[in-house]
């Protein structure tokens, strides 16, 4: 359609109403003016979402809340995961954020808790040790008598860091630390493995 | 590794064109400002992923076109053919390809193209500050093992997240404890990839000597060794260096031991650092030595002649193509980007021989007459006139 193809080309409608919309859909994470555009225009077509939509993201702001245990994504405080008789409280798992709680979970193998940091050490981003609740992180140690703390951080310098600041923290206590394994993804072909991981995964060879 | 062809569209001043190269030499005539560089830039683009120049690449695109598009096919040593592409335009779009295949990562492109370029400013490597030697040696190692490049992009990154720190903490008021725990774990980072980082300058450096020497001996006609050594800033790097033999890949990262030694080292300096409200010691201040006559000999750095400087730095650099053809069994593409006038009649002739011998080679000049009685077989000869490249028949060659 001849209009929908000017507003693709970076023109403004003649609506400031639809256009506010778009300026607002745009400044969301993964948006840009060409989508937003798109879900605009869909969102106010004659059969659409939109009223649901209104419903859904108002039932979710008002119930949706961070665990005060633990930090992950709940509605009930504290959460299922850390009210859970089954769940062996002295395994704790450290993740950068609530995200990292789904694909452990998702997997199912892991009975122990988590621990959500909400971010990395990342001076340029203005998050010193400061910003993140490491206090909070001890009391938690100390109360549930961990014996286990696994780092499941991001492998970058940021995470790397983090999970050394950690290791720091912790120094001296009598608790085991351990970091997730990097190294081939299972049903990953092996030719097209970066140099990286792969000189990783040689460094850490295993025996059978 | 030859360039065998190459079609442009839309790259700086040039016009559309598609070329078929020698594999052997490639003369590019004409004056300056015509676009001889910029031919060259086109075709070494791929071999960073970026301009060699430090252009943006909005800069590259001409300015009455909104993209640009450059396609080259490449011949490997062993005779695989190999068509890579790229395209950039005026949003920041970029589209890399090789082989059909999309190529998302910069650094996916390295050693796809392997090139060496010399021009009147990469020959300042020997007179000019320490950031041009490492860069230099950076680039080498890079090529030769990713791991390294991996490594040093990280430790770069970290880098600045302590800089960034040590700025903050400078400013605003120090929890003591907390701020060197917090030190410590990007010191460990640091540590983590300074470690491998200066093993692998040490090690270029070794591997790069004997090459540098050889060609120097050449080309400067002198009977003097070359020797390119590596000096790092840091004293537990510089104790490894000179205590550990051959560092192999595989040694090079994780060695836990100079790993500690380095975190140490930046720990015992935080409070001087915090302080100075920067880092003070680590591989972004190493330097490399080139001296004449033997390790103890004649410090190149600041008690060379010009024409020593310039050997040696000729030497170095065509050294990378022996290093690269050691370790990866590629010899790159030359590019000779109007270098003749910094070299004598003598020495002009020597790297000309020796550069065609092995590579095939772009020589881009603006004076015919550095060329005008060498005709080294399958030369082929353009010109560049306002930014139309026509090819110059072997008869008529020179003007």
């Amino acid at each position: 359609m001849a209009w929908e193809r000017e507003a693709n080309d970076g023109g403004e409608f003649q609506s400031p109403a639809l256009e506010r919309l778009v300026r607002g859909l745009s400044r969301l994470p993964g948006l840009g003016r060409k989508s937003a555009t798109r879900i605009a225009l869909h969102l106010v077509a004659r059969e659409s979402p939109a009223d649901e939509l209104l419903g859904a993201i108002g039932a979710a702001r008002a119930q949706v809340t961070n665990c005060g245990n633990c930090g992950a994504i709940t509605e009930a405080d504290p959460c299922r995961i850390c009210t859970s008789e089954r769940r062996d409280q002295t395994l704790l798992c450290v993740v950068a954020s609530p995200v990292d709680v789904l694909p452990f979970e998702k997997a199912g193998f892991y009975r122990g808790r988590y621990f959500v940091l909400g971010g990395l050490l990342s001076p340029l981003d203005g998050v010193r040790a400061d910003d993140l609740p490491f206090d909070r992180l001890l009391a938690r140690v100390e109360r549930d008598q961990v014996a286990e703390l696994i780092i499941a951080l991001d492998a970058s310098v940021e995470g790397e860091t983090t999970a050394l600041y950690v290791q720091r923290l912790l120094q001296g206590r009598h608790l085991q630390l351990t970091r997730l394994a990097t190294g081939i993804p299972v049903g990953g072909a092996l030719a097209y493995t970066d140099e990286v991981t792969l000189q990783r995964a040689y460094q850490f060879r295993r025996g059978f | 590794m030859r360039i065998v062809t190459a079609r442009l569209s839309g790259f700086r001043n040039l016009s559309e064109a598609a070329l078929a190269f020698s594999p052997g030499v490639n003369l590019v005539q004409g004056r300056n400002g015509e676009g001889k560089t910029n031919l060259l830039e086109a075709l070494n683009w791929l071999a960073l992923g970026r301009s060699h120049r430090g252009s943006r690449n909005e800069d590259l695109i001409a300015f009455d076109r909104d993209e640009l598009h450059v396609a080259l096919e490449l011949e490997e040593d062993a005779g695989a053919r190999l068509a890579c592409e790229f395209g950039l335009d005026r949003s920041g779009g970029r589209r890399l390809r090789i082989d059909g295949e999309a190529v998302r990562r910069r650094t996916d492109l390295v050693g796809r193209l392997a090139t060496v370029f010399f021009d009147p400013d990469s020959i300042r490597l020997v007179q000019g500050g320490p950031e041009r030697r490492r860069q230099f040696a950076d680039q080498g190692m890079a090529e030769i093992d990713p791991a390294y490049l991996a490594h040093l992009t990280a430790f770069q990154r970290a880098l600045k997240q302590k800089t960034g720190l040590l700025r903050d903490l400078r400013r605003g008021a120090v929890n003591g404890a907390q701020a060197r725990r917090e030190l410590a774990a990007w010191n460990a980072e640091l540590a983590h990839h300074a470690a491998p980082v200066s093993l692998g300058r040490a090690e270029y450096a070794a591997l790069l000597t004997p090459f540098a020497d050889r060609i120097h001996r050449d080309l400067a006609g002198t009977d003097q060794p070359l020797v390119f050594t590596y000096r790092p800033r840091l004293e537990s790097v510089a104790r490894a260096v000179s205590s550990g033999g051959d560092a192999g890949v595989e040694n090079r990262s994780g060695n836990h031991a100079l790993e500690q030694d380095v975190s140490a080292e930046m720990d015992y300096i935080v409070g001087s650092e915090i302080q100075r409200g920067r880092p003070l010691t680590g591989p972004q201040l190493d330097d490399f030595e080139v001296r004449l006559g033997g390790p103890d000999g004649l410090d190149l750095r600041t008690f060379g002649s010009r024409g020593e400087t310039r050997s040696a730095a000729i030497a170095l650099i065509l050294a990378r193509s022996d290093a690269l053809d050691r370790r990866r069994g590629v010899r790159p593409v030359l590019f000779l980007d109007d270098i003749f006038s910094e070299l004598d009649r003598e020495r002009t002739r020597r790297l000309q021989e020796m550069a065609s011998r092995l590579h095939q080679v772009f020589i881009a000049t603006a004076r015919p007459g550095d060329i005008a009685d060498w005709r080294p077989e399958g030369l082929k000869a353009w010109r560049v006139e306002a930014g139309r490249i026509t090819d110059i028949p072997a008869d008529g060659g020179a003007d």
